[in-house]
């Protein structure tokens, strides 16, 4: 068979030029040295990594290697890299790029990552591979710069989306993919349609709870590897059971998809340590928890607003301001409110008015002064978040917010601020993501998600490659009330926080099982007994512990990257 | 170790390439160097054409700038402000880039000691330096230095090693003349490109086969993919042009320089 061979014509037009004018020649030292240079940069293997020789600053571990070598040997530049929070996947991404830069094949390059991320892909590209990137500020950046760093939510708007995707990348990194597990989103679409030689997806929990997501990623990686839609959703999602289907499945996936776990690593890492806190509440407190409650046996209420009980529930848990937000929310918002409604939420508001310590938040400045270290506080609340930094600073310990809402300058300066000058950061659920922040080693869950896959992207802020200590986590539970309830089943029945992230993952997706959250509202939104709550937990808590067991069995030898 | 070596490969290099380009050494410790740029050289490297126009215009005395190029970290002053230069750094691979686009024509005559009174007839060598780049969704080079005498057609190979055996001049010596070329060095140059294209077509390609092999498994998922869709659209096309260059085996043949040589018989 032949092959296709390109000459460089160029220089024959060159020297032909030369010879008519009689020069200019070059000078010999140079000529040598330029044929020195290239047969140092020659590479006469298609195998092997060259990039660890450029970059005498980077140490990867073993694990990082690997991940490159195998992506370009075996998977040809397109790979979901899925390795467990904090095992360095933009080292991997950066390793593969570095690779594909000094062999030559690839020049464009688009990394699309969230908006709080850009400026520190941009860092770390520049300063740890010396690679160029550029953070995209002005729109003639995507034509210029061969590089570029931006968010997907930049990047679909006009005028940004007309000139990227008239432009055809080399290669394209998206970190946070599982974002696009669905295929009628608006990123989905603009993702699917940028031309593409080579793609790294990459995401810390690839599979969140549902078969058909895991579709939607592979196909946008490589479009029919795991078939098309029709047939894919026979084969897999009718009988999802089938432990043949699966394997078969997970084989597929497991080409395309590189996934290394914590314990895989050989790295030894700290310990977490976990600790329960009860928190016993004040009189005003319980009764504005039990007033919430009562809502719920109260008949238009469950059928319109199980969820608005379910959440004020949750909220009385965490703060009262968070309860307050709430219910003047649920007032503004509502049209026409009868009067039963003003009154009841007014009733309700006198309760929050009546309340005056918030017991948690005593408890974690006690445990705050007591660490005398660093400490990051989640909170599932923004008025609750404003109000710890309220009482903090009263008390003499400044504080910094983070948010997922935060521009990017923001959230760098915060992070550096929580480094450099202040003790605490206090972060609600959307800031937890993608930042690191392992110079510290104390984190407060003040309340918890009720998604589990998001309380273990918390603790991977903090749990990952260079925390050099244990990594404590406190577990702030109010008695008596659905926290109580819902930190039991996740630390005490599943053991959720001594487990590495993922095992929980691959079990739900397993089950067909959906979301954690959706169960957990179902038993304490539709339990009419303490009774009944407490042996749906116990059922929930069961069916996870069987999966784990058969996953232990066949199953992790089709999951493990071995 | 390796890396301590290839340090010190790099500063031999850079200090090769300022030498060859005239510029004054100012310092040179072996863990850096500091140089003061020609003006020639200030333009290839320094990236600011806004101050040579403005100073062409104006007619300002120019002031090339002084560059401390540090090979060694560990070793060098640590006031010192320089650029750390490594084999990975943009810096290196700029002025990599610029030995290149400097010294990509030659012209030399051999230096040959002649006995005096006789006239020494040189002929004249193609030779040319070329990188073989063999390319799919990986890639790998090799390198060829080929010579063509441009009188009888002879063809050798690693011809720079053996330039690098003989005394080479910019001008003519005495007591020398050149032969006239009977292949014009046009035609010259196709000439190597030929024997290197037949070279390649003999041989082993089944790195080619291997590509076109994972690149048809992958456009046949992709038909696949859209088997029931009636209209295939954009992303059909963009997914099947991206597979084409993602995979489709080439080998890209450039020349890494070259040039005209005019040598005595008894040199190759």
């Amino acid at each position: 068979m032949t092959v296709e061979i390109e000459f460089d014509s160029s220089w024959q037009e060159g020297l032909v030029e030369k010879i008519t004018n009689d020069g200019p020649w070059g000078n010999f030292e140079l000529y040598k040295l330029a044929v020195e240079v290239e047969k140092h940069t020659v590479i006469d293997n298609f195998e092997g990594l060259q990039a660890p020789k450029h970059l005498p600053n980077l140490t990867p571990l073993p694990h990082q290697l690997e991940v490159a070598k195998q992506v370009v040997e075996s998977m040809n530049g397109k790979a979901i890299l899925a390795d467990e929070v904090g095992l360095g996947k933009t080292i991997e991404a950066g390793l593969i790029l570095k690779e594909y830069m000094i062999r030559g094949l690839v020049k464009k390059v688009l990394i699309l990552v969230p908006a709080s991320l850009v400026t520190q892909w941009s860092y770390e590209l520049t300063s740890k591979f010396y690679i160029p990137a550029v953070a995209q500020r002005k729109s003639y950046v995507w034509e210029q710069c061969d590089v570029v760093v931006s968010s997907i939510d930049t990047a679909k708007r006009a005028p940004h989306r007309e000139i990227i995707l008239s432009q055809d990348y080399d290669l394209i990194i998206i970190d946070e993919a599982h974002k696009l597990k669905n295929n009628k989103t608006k990123n989905y679409e603009f993702v699917q349609s940028l031309k593409k030689k080579f793609c790294l997806l990459l995401t810390a929990t690839p599979i969140q709870n549902r078969v058909g997501e895991i579709f939607n990623l592979v196909s946008l990686l490589k479009p029919g590897h795991l078939g098309n839609e029709s047939v894919f959703n026979e084969k897999y999602k009718k009988d999802s059971r089938d432990i043949n289907d699966n394997e078969h499945l997970k084989e597929l996936v497991n080409k395309v998809m590189i996934r290394n776990r914590r314990a895989d690593t050989g790295i030894e890492w700290t310990k977490r340590q976990v600790e329960t806190i009860p928190i016993e509440l004040t009189k005003e407190e319980q009764d504005l928890y039990d007033s919430v409650t009562e809502l719920r046996s109260e008949g238009d209420w469950t059928t319109t607003s199980a969820f608005s009980v379910m959440t004020l529930q949750r909220e009385a848990c965490s703060s009262r301001e968070a309860v307050f937000f709430t219910l003047k929310n649920m007032l503004e918002k509502k049209e026409n409110p009868s009067k039963e409604y003003q009154d009841q939420i007014t009733y309700l508001i006198e309760k929050v008015n009546a309340v005056h310590t918030n017991s948690k938040a005593v408890k974690a400045l006690e445990l705050i002064q007591q660490v005398n270290d660093k400490v990051i506080i989640f909170t599932e609340y923004r008025a609750t978040q404003l109000y710890l930094q309220w009482y903090l600073k009263q008390n003499g310990i400044s504080s910094v917010p983070f948010r997922g809402g935060f521009k990017r300058g923001k959230k760098d300066w915060m992070r550096q601020l929580f480094e450099n000058n202040v003790q605490v950061l206090i972060a609600t659920e959307a800031g937890g993501e993608g930042i690191n922040l392992q110079f510290c080693n104390h984190i407060i869950n003040f309340d918890l998600p009720w998604n589990p896959m998001r309380l273990e992207q918390r603790i991977g802020r903090i749990h990952r490659l260079g925390q050099e200590k244990d990594v404590m986590i406190y577990n702030f539970a109010t008695k008596g009330t659905v926290e109580e309830h819902v930190l039991k089943l996740l630390h005490e029945k599943i053991n959720l926080f001594e487990k590495v992230i993922g095992d929980l993952d691959d079990i739900l997706t397993r089950l067909e099982f959906g979301s954690f959250e959706d169960h957990l509202s179902d038993i304490f939104g539709n339990s009419t007994s303490e009774g009944e709550m407490r042996i749906k937990m116990d059922n929930l808590a069961s069916m996870i512990q069987f999966a784990e067991e058969v996953k232990d069995g066949d199953y992790r030898a089709a999951t493990g990257n071995s | 170790m390796v890396i301590i070596v290839q340090q010190q490969e790099i500063h031999n290099f850079l200090v090769k390439y300022f030498t060859a380009n005239q510029c004054e050494i100012l310092v040179n410790t072996g863990s850096y160097i500091t140089v003061q740029l020609t003006v020639e050289l200030d333009k290839e490297l320094m990236n600011r054409p806004f101050y040579w126009h403005y100073l062409e215009k104006t007619g300002g005395v120019p002031n090339p700038m002084k560059l401390t190029l540090i090979t060694d970290q560990k070793k060098a002053p640590e006031d010192i402000k320089g650029e750390v230069i490594h084999f990975g750094s943009p810096r290196l691979h700029q002025i990599f880039h610029s030995t290149k686009n400097l010294a990509g024509y030659i012209r030399l005559y051999e230096d040959h000691q002649a006995t005096m009174g006789q006239q020494v007839p040189l002929r004249p060598w193609l030779g040319m330096n070329v990188k073989i780049s063999y390319q799919c969704d990986r890639k790998r080079d090799v390198f060829r230095s080929i010579g063509l005498q441009l009188i009888n057609g002879q063809l050798i190979e690693n011809f720079h090693d053996e330039l690098l055996k003989l005394q080479l001049a910019r001008k003519i010596p005495d007591y020398s003349f050149t032969l006239s070329p009977l292949i014009m060095p046009n035609s010259g140059v196709t000439r190597i490109q030929n024997m290197i294209r037949s070279n390649i077509l003999e041989e082993d390609h089944s790195w080619a086969n291997d590509a076109r092999e994972r690149w048809s498994k992958d456009m046949k998922l992709l038909e696949h993919f859209y088997e029931e869709a009636e209209e295939k659209g954009e992303s059909y096309e963009n997914e099947k042009r991206a597979l084409q260059e993602q995979y489709e085996p080439k080998v890209q043949i450039s020349i890494i320089n070259g040039g005209i040589f005019y040598l005595s018989e008894k040199a190759i």
